[in-house]
């Protein structure tokens, strides 16, 4: 019960320093009246909390699909196919607010379609070794395009599509939280719903079938839900790395296997990691800003060590 | 055929270079490859644009500069297309990127310079670099003298904040490092974020919007403002509420220029007429 309380608490109190931290100075008593923290800093919050979870709980859930450690929600060529969106989106000058997320969510969407045909050729069942594999593929494949378009554009644009691919949550509104607040309940349920089944796959295909679990439409149903998690979150924040790697992992050194437990804190601990990154990213270096993703490479590997030696002498 | 042909203009191309006496100085360049869309708007400016047999893609100004074969890119460059211009000149862009390109012009027997061309002052350093190479070199003063006139005249005192806004996610603007930096400073306006030592940098839209410029100059031919301009978390920046936008042709503002001097008055009346003092 301790375990819940601290990290519910560590969570509201990186959202509490993501809303009065920030490289402009803004006085404790205007919080509440001041325009930048009522349209910029609790909306890139929100944001930075629901994406976070969504990377988190996507990737617990893909390591246990695949029964493989390193297995993270952009393995499988959605961040690919996110980026190839992204930089047709860019190269073609799609405009409008919401030209670029679109195309970067159409791009997650046109990968994990593939992949997931390809995770099927040996027949009706979804083998996570040839997932794992078309993942790969895949992704290698909308990136090498990618990177064709961009050595072909001009030579600003090339940057700036490559800073964009580096994710960031820069783009925060109140839509985007709302769109993001009313994406993801469906997929997170899906994912819930599945947790007892999942805690029997961890046994294997065979056992997890003996012991009354439904592996094939299980599997089915958890790598589209993840990839949907996944796409959302790459849509509006780029390619987020490290919090679904490393927050399953740590989630499950706190918490265990049981995924009815995994889930709700690998959600609060990825959102709570990535708010005290974008916190450090926006104020470390201010008036700069650095990108997200390697701040939570760097928060977020001590971290995982440091739980590691516990865990392991313990 | 076509192999054998250009084998032949290699060794057209290198023979002067081995035959000519290390002391004596180099005749104007005849056949002169601009990597760059700085220096071969220079190349024009001197005078020398008849001479320019080669081009980059992104070389679009002057216009006459169109007519000129198109060799590809600037940075890394395709030297077998470059050296198929049998060029007695090749004038490269400073960056790491193109050391290899010059070891291997110069392997090759071809003359290259390599310029600088990031700032106001690398433009009057390059007209009086370049102008001598290419028989110019009393225009290459002029150019330089003009630079300089503008560099050292004492600048307006400033009555517009403005910030450089040139990509929106993640919002990146311009430093002190760049040559519009230095434009803006010459046209009676401050650019807010000065005091970034870089050329651009990655910021924080509340750090724009703590700033709080005058206005958001932007480069772009377009008159209608920037996409971004309707998204709710760019409306946390007054300018951008108040639809200030300066929009500068990239013909005029798109790098450092000869034209500079025209580049500042322009400003300076765009300022005037949209931001009154």
């Amino acid at each position: 019960m301790s375990r819940w309380l601290g990290l519910v608490a560590l969570t509201a109190a990186a959202l509490v320093l993501a809303v009065v931290l920030g490289p402009a100075h803004v006085a404790l008593a205007d919080l509440t009246s001041s325009d930048i923290v009522r349209t910029l800093r609790v909306p890139r919050a929100l944001l930075a909390l629901l994406v976070g979870g969504s990377l988190a709980v996507a990737g617990t859930s893909l390591q246990a699909l695949v029964r493989n450690p390193l297995a993270d929600p952009f393995l499988l060529g959605l961040s690919g196919g996110a980026g190839l969106g992204a930089v047709l989106a860019l190269a073609l000058h799609v405009g409008g607010p919401w030209g670029l997320p679109v195309a970067a969510f159409a791009g997650a969407l046109g990968a994990m379609a593939l992949v997931y045909r390809l995770g099927l050729v040996g027949g009706a069942q979804l083998d996570p070794r040839i997932l794992l594999l078309a993942g790969v593929a895949v992704g290698a494949f909308a990136g090498a395009i990618t990177t064709a378009i961009v050595s072909l554009a001009e030579a600003a644009q090339l940057r700036n599509a490559f800073l964009w691919l580096w994710g960031g949550l820069s783009g925060a509104s109140w839509n985007t939280v709302f769109v993001m607040a009313a994406y993801i309940p469906v997929p997170l349920i899906v994912l819930y719903a599945a947790a007892r089944p999942l805690d029997l796959l961890a046994l294997g295909e065979e056992p997890a079938t003996h012991l009354g679990a439904d592996v094939e439409p299980l599997k089915r149903r958890v790598y589209l839900a993840a990839s949907l998690l996944t796409a959302a979150a790459v849509a509006v924040s780029g390619v987020i790395g490290f919090v679904g790697l490393i927050v399953p992992h740590i989630a499950r050194l706190v918490w265990g296997h049981r995924h009815r437990s995994l889930f709700p804190a690998a959600f609060l601990g990825g959102g709570t990691l990535l708010l005290f990154a974008d916190t450090a990213a926006r104020v470390s270096v201010a008036p700069r800003e650095l990108p997200v993703g390697i701040v939570t490479a760097l928060v977020g590997v001590p971290l995982f060590a440091a739980l590691l030696r516990r865990w392991t002498r313990g | 055929m076509r192999r054998l042909l250009l084998a032949s203009l290699l060794a057209v191309s290198c023979r002067p270079a081995a035959d000519r006496p290390a002391s004596a100085v180099p005749p104007p360049a005849q056949r002169i490859v601009s990597l760059a869309p700085s220096a071969t708007e220079l190349l024009f400016a001197l005078g020398a644009g008849d001479h320019v047999v080669g081009r980059t893609t992104w070389c679009r100004y002057p216009p006459a500069a169109l007519r000129v074969p198109d060799v590809g890119d600037g940075l890394n460059p395709n030297i077998e297309a470059v050296v198929a211009r049998r060029p007695d000149l090749v004038v490269l862009y400073k960056s790491q990127l193109n050391e290899s390109a010059a070891a291997q012009l110069h392997r090759l027997g071809i003359r290259s310079i390599v310029l600088a061309q990031d700032r106001l002052e690398d433009v009057a350093r390059g007209a009086r670099l370049l102008g001598p190479l290419v028989g110019q070199a009393r225009a290459g003063d002029s150019i330089a003298a003009a630079i300089e006139g503008l560099l050292s005249a004492p600048p307006p005192p400033s009555h517009v904040r403005v910030a450089f806004v040139v990509w929106d996610n993640p919002p990146m603007v311009i430093g002190a490092g760049s040559y519009l930096d230095q434009l803006a400073t010459l046209a009676g306006a401050t650019n807010v974020f000065h005091d970034l030592r870089s050329a651009s940098a990655t910021v924080s839209l509340e750090t724009i919007a703590a700033r709080d410029p005058d206005a958001i100059v932007t480069l772009s031919d377009s008159t209608a403002p920037p996409p971004y301009a309707s998204r709710p978390e760019w409306r946390a920046i007054r300018a951008v509420r108040e639809r200030r936008f300066i929009m500068l042709p990239a013909d005029l503002f798109g790098r450092p220029s000869p034209t500079a001097p025209t580049a500042v008055a322009a400003l300076r009346r765009t300022l005037e007429a949209e931001v009154p003092r």
